[in-house]
């Protein structure tokens, strides 16, 4: 099934965000299995109808994740939940922070995205904050280079 | 002609904010600068909102269906409002576009909230932050409620123990100040009037270098706390944006400013810019648009409310 990224369009994401959930809701099933199951009793456990082949591809995607651990049993798997409620809670944590574009304007990120130009001012930064570590902290008359008048 | 001509000024004098905007951050503690750079911003989209809701009543006082008296078409009150229909209705139609936005914007605001809350509502509510195994390096603080503090494994693998406490401590300042508020109010004011927008995005540097402040004073090491910054810009940048294109703008961005200023000096306490400064003019500057922003606005709804009871047989 697509696991490579196509161009992005509106009908891709929804059809994404809509496997996103799918994933969770297969999830959270393994993790009320009493033991291992068989993609088949995670079919029938699931409601919404969904196809054998379906449910196995996101089984297969939740190992990739290493979200799901699986042993081979005769001609199938057998399939048990790795992740624990952490787990769940990235992967859902996740689902937002893909689908949501405006994300950053309502948490509040530790970090804003980089201009091309700052990674190179950036690491001489590092370097200079690093040099000094051994120095006691704070009043430090000492200016770091050209950066940090520019702005 | 009159007073009304007033009407027009307070949607084009937040360009008054645009200096205090630039400067604030070089002159002013950043919990003072976003302070202020907040309620210039409120005031002045107040005032907006105000005089685009006034323009509309005034320009469309000869269409039927307006909220004012059958005696508003009077020909004397005609003359004394000479504003011509397009302009009522262009007015309205800004309103409606004004508050589309707003609404838009509370409403992604809200969305965004509850579903992050929602992804980590499973998780025992400690006091400490949720740590999720998660490669891709991520650190939000999500608003509303206590507030909760949400750090990929990712984030932490790549941080030593001394700017983990950092990072920890920033995003705790965030929810203690409730920095969100500030991002949202002045978010909604850039929506009333665009030229507010830079208004918005020096708030939101102010409230990063606040937390930025507040870490560094809790973990005792402005240096630790910017190293933690640009590791984690570095870490995250790689992660998420490989290939950005690249296009020429030597000006460097919100997070080189943060960790020079974090091994700068730290910033005085005061709360209003020294007038030796650039910043001092440029915050009266903008003390005296938001002024006479605030004056035409009321000087325009008291004129109209005059007419208006002139105009009505009580």
């Amino acid at each position: 099934m697509p696991q490579e990224r196509e161009p992005s369009d509106g009908g891709f994401r929804a059809r994404r965000r809509g496997q996103g959930e799918l994933e969770a809701q297969v999830l959270e099933v393994l993790r009320e299995a009493p033991g291992p199951a068989t993609a088949g009793w995670v079919q029938q456990r699931l409601d919404g109808g969904l196809a054998y082949t379906t449910v196995v591809t996101i089984l297969s995607r939740l190992h990739a994740k290493k979200a799901v651990s699986r042993t081979r049993s005769g001609r199938s798997y057998h399939w048990q939940a790795a992740a624990d409620a952490a787990g769940l809670a990235a992967l859902k944590m996740r689902r937002v922070l893909d689908s949501e574009a405006d994300r950053d304007a309502v948490l509040a990120s530790f970090v804003s995205a980089l201009l091309p130009h700052d990674e190179v001012l950036l690491r001489a930064l590092l370097d200079s904050a690093s040099d000094g570590a051994v120095q006691p902290a704070g009043g430090d008359p000492e200016r770091d280079g050209p950066a940090h008048r520019e702005g | 002609m009159g007073v009304f001509v007033f009407l027009f000024l307070p949607l084009v004098l937040p360009l008054t904010a645009l200096p205090i905007s630039r400067l604030a951050e070089q002159h002013l503690h950043p919990r003072a600068a976003t302070r202020l750079l907040t309620g210039f911003g409120l005031a002045m989209a107040g005032c907006s909102a105000l005089c685009l809701g006034l323009l509309g009543v005034l320009g469309t006082a000869q269409i039927p269906g307006n909220p004012l008296p059958d005696s508003w078409s009077d020909p004397g009150v005609r003359d004394m409002v000479p504003f011509h229909v397009e302009v009522g209705a262009a007015s309205i139609g800004m309103l409606a576009v004004v508050l589309g936005a707003v609404a838009r914007t509370l409403a992604g605001r809200l969305r965004v909230a509850a579903r992050a809350r929602r992804a980590v509502a499973d998780l025992p509510a400690g006091d400490g932050p949720a740590v999720l195994p998660d490669d891709r390096p991520y650190a939000y603080a999500l608003p509303g409620g206590p507030g909760r503090i949400v750090v990929s494994t990712g984030m932490m693998a790549h941080l030593a123990e001394d700017e983990r406490a950092a990072l920890l401590a920033h995003e705790q300042a965030h929810l203690t100040h409730r920095h969100h508020r500030y991002l949202l109010a002045t978010r909604l004011a850039a929506c009333v009037n665009p030229f507010l927008r830079p208004l918005h995005r020096a708030v939101a540097y102010s409230t990063e270098r606040w937390a930025d402040e507040e870490a560094a004073g809790a973990v005792g090491d402005r240096r630790t706390t910017a190293r933690a910054v640009a590791r984690a810009a570095l870490v995250a940048h790689h992660a998420v944006l490989p290939g950005l294109p690249a296009f020429a703008d030597p000006a460097p961005g919100p997070v080189p400013r943060r960790v020079a200023a974090l091994l700068g000096p730290v910033p005085s306490g005061r709360a209003w810019p020294p007038t030796d400064s650039p910043a001092g003019p440029a915050a009266m500057l903008a003390a005296a648009g938001t002024a006479v922003s605030a004056l035409s606005a009321l000087n325009a709804a008291t004129a109209l409310l005059l007419v208006l009871k002139a105009a009505t047989p009580l």
